[in-house]
């Protein structure tokens, strides 16, 4: 029995290894620099979107290793040591928890490897220690904003939206998991826009539904159980919980006969784009997975060539000599 | 006299202390805010216990032997990306299979409950031929499922995108229903009573459901007595994992899409159910009524505390509450007949 389960563990090895290898093996990267690239999770969709924008923009310019960091900053530590064993040109991270930034940063400099981070702002002061330490990404708050502008567009244009005609838009909002920057920014800042917009707001409900669509659904159809018609907008942190929304709209009998609900979310995935053409979400905004990961390793190129990053030598703005934003883009079926 | 009636109702309490919390909530719910009580609202909750039955009675087979299955989650989500990625719309412009022609319904539908049965009896084969206790052995299935899961889901050109586009007729399973307006009956929901009958004839009519409360009960005296142990714990956990095949289908039918993430810790909330419903985690108890009780109960929870507008971190405490309170109430039956 020893044996056989020896044998076995053994075999089940040899074909894992055989089979990563393959993997690994695609396409010529040998004399390319190498850069290492930690995401914070690969099952998280944006960022899905932005390693595969990293690895589209490394060909031919650098031999790119990224990992999985599975939501866990030791796991991700662990990472960062490895990248430095192996003597990488370059790495760029993106932080499980941005205050762990820091740390990161003191090993990096130690081992004088430049560090670009992704998506989730270090705080100020960590990214101040060193000067090869920069940052790619977006405002958060920019896409709370554009959220709440395209509802007040609408609102504006459709006085039909202001169903019980009292003047006041009453919403529901679905956010992310709390605590989240991006949840807390884009709820705070997308109801702020709706109001700059001088429209008057009550909120009639806020749940957080996890980014997720299956909690979306279900949470609005709680929502729509306990207030029904009183809803005039569903503003929802991302496209997936707007998505599960709108599936229980459908449910309860919206997206036909006239009868409409604005929907709004963030990241116009490749599902919510569908939903747009189909006329159920009415706008989302588009975090522009392309051009963070063209900006990270164009920055690491710079860096490991040993080069101070301009907008000459990448094509980006530099803001401070430390971060790159890359703005976001409003999406509805009217600007496409 | 007096000692033997309240006797009596002591044990008429015990023995429906979990429909009588599970109706007291629902009470409470509705003074809070009467129009809870409708048929809305009641078609609302059957219709998001309707999955979490048909999981939560895969996790009772296995639960029922004395063993414990985490892979439930991660085969949830396996089948519903597996369902998804072969039941696109033809004209949607990002398809996972860019030329896979129309299938009939059945076959991704057929395809994603075997996958999801394989790894049930992979569970089976490692705990009753290996001996690997079940914790593990299930614990090694959960991570490596969901490996090669995102494996799956990252291939190009899908890329680790969600997989939405999903045909009409498939997500009529999970959105449809039979009439309309307030009296309709959906789909899912009779899919999921209907699950719940089989489940209650193997259980109850079957060799096969005796056996399992045989395993459970005393697995050296199940041996003993002839029982051929292995074969039937490998049924049992390849039943297990059709029945979370069927439920990610499911799922996918139901919100009009799929992602890697699906599934996530629903064996836990599978297991809370089932505990909470009377099954006992030492094995040999457990009956088809208790366990949609213990379903029932975290969906008012889950739906009707966001329905009366209760801090979500709130809803967990109270969720925690109940696993632990009706669980030290049910073990208070046992440890008294010893």
């Amino acid at each position: 029995m020893k044996k056989w389960t020896a044998a076995l563990v053994i075999g089940a090895l040899a074909v894992t290894a055989a089979g990563c290898g393959n993997a690994n093996g695609e396409g010529s990267t040998s004399g390319l620099p190498k850069a290492g690239v930690a995401i914070y999770k690969f099952d998280d969709t944006f960022m899905s979107g932005v390693r595969n924008a990293i690895e589209t923009a490394a060909e031919g310019k650098m031999a790119v290793d990224i990992v999985d960091s599975q939501n866990s900053q030791p796991t991700q530590n662990d990472k960062v040591d490895l990248f430095i064993t192996k003597k990488v040109k370059a790495m760029s991270v993106n932080p499980v928890d941005r205050t762990a930034a820091g740390i990161i940063i003191d090993k990096a400099q130690k081992a004088n490897i430049p560090v670009v981070f992704i998506n989730r702002e270090p705080l100020a002061d960590d990214l101040a220690k060193w000067d090869k330490a920069l940052f790619v990404g977006a405002k958060a708050e920019e896409s709370g904003t554009m959220e709440g502008e395209i509802v007040a567009e609408y609102w504006k244009s459709h006085p039909e939206a202001d169903k019980n005609g009292d003047g006041i838009l009453q919403y529901v909002m679905l956010k992310g998991e709390p605590g989240h920057q991006d949840a807390e920014l884009r709820t705070k800042f997308s109801v702020q826009a709706i109001q700059d917009a001088g429209i008057q707001v009550e909120k009639l409900a806020e749940d957080t539904a996890m980014w997720d669509r299956v909690k979306g659904q279900e949470k609005m159809a709680a929502f729509l159980a306990s207030k029904g018609d009183q809803i005039e907008a569903v503003i929802a942190n991302n496209d997936d919980m707007a998505l599960g929304a709108i599936e229980a709209l459908k449910a309860a009998g919206y997206f036909k006969d006239n009868k409409f609900m604005p929907v709004v979310g963030v990241d116009a995935t490749d599902p919510a784009q569908q939903a747009l053409k189909e006329g159920t979400l009415l706008g989302t905004v588009l975090n522009d997975a392309a051009n963070q990961g063209k900006a990270t390793v164009e920055l690491m190129r710079v860096l490991a060539e040993g080069e101070t990053p301009t907008k000459e030598n990448t094509g980006f703005e530099i803001t401070d000599g430390k971060y790159v934003w890359i703005p976001y883009k409003k999406v509805t079926e009217a600007s496409k | 006299m007096e000692a033997a009636k309240s006797l009596k109702i002591k044990n008429a309490f015990s023995q429906n202390a979990i429909w009588i919390v599970l109706v007291a909530l629902i009470l409470i719910i509705a003074i809070i805010d009467a129009n809870f009580l409708s048929i809305t609202t009641l078609r609302d909750m059957l219709v998001q216990s309707s999955t979490r039955t048909i999981i939560a009675l895969g996790a009772a087979f296995v639960l029922i032997t004395a063993g414990t299955d985490l892979s439930a989650g991660r085969v949830v989500g396996l089948s519903a990306v597996v369902s998804a990625s072969m039941l696109q719309m033809p004209d949607y412009a990002s398809k996972f299979f860019p030329n896979l022609p129309q299938l009939s319904l059945i076959i991704p539908i057929a395809i994603a409950i075997i996958v999801g049965l394989l790894v049930g009896l992979l569970n089976g084969v490692i705990v009753a031929k290996f001996n690997v206790p079940p914790f593990i052995a299930t614990l090694g299935t959960m991570v490596a499922v969901y490996g090669a899961n995102s494996l799956y889901f990252d291939m190009p050109p899908n890329n680790s995108q969600p997989i939405g586009g999903l045909r009409k007729d498939f997500t009529e399973i999970g959105t449809g229903a039979i009439g309309s307006g307030q009296f309709s009956l959906p789909y899912i929901v009779l899919i999921a009573i209907f699950v719940a009958f089989i489940v209650w004839v193997v259980f109850n009519k079957t060799r096969l459901g005796k056996n399992m409360y045989a395993i459970g009960g005393n697995i050296q005296a199940a041996h003993v007595s002839g029982i051929n142990v292995a074969r039937n714990l490998m049924w049992i956990y390849a039943i297990a994992g059709a029945l979370y095949g069927l439920a990610g289908v499911l799922e996918a039918a139901r919100t009009g899409g799929a992602s890697n993430n699906y599934g996530n810790m629903y064996e836990l909330d599978a297991i809370a159910a089932c505990v909470v419903g009377g099954v006992s985690t030492t094995g040999g108890v457990g009956r088809v009524k208790g366990i949609i009780a213990g379903v029932l109960i975290f969906t008012v929870i889950n739906y009707g505390l966001t329905y009366i507008g209760i801090n979500p971190n709130w809803q967990l405490i109270i969720k925690g509450l109940i696993i632990v309170v009706a669980v030290a109430f049910d073990i208070r039956k046992y440890v008294a007949k010893k």
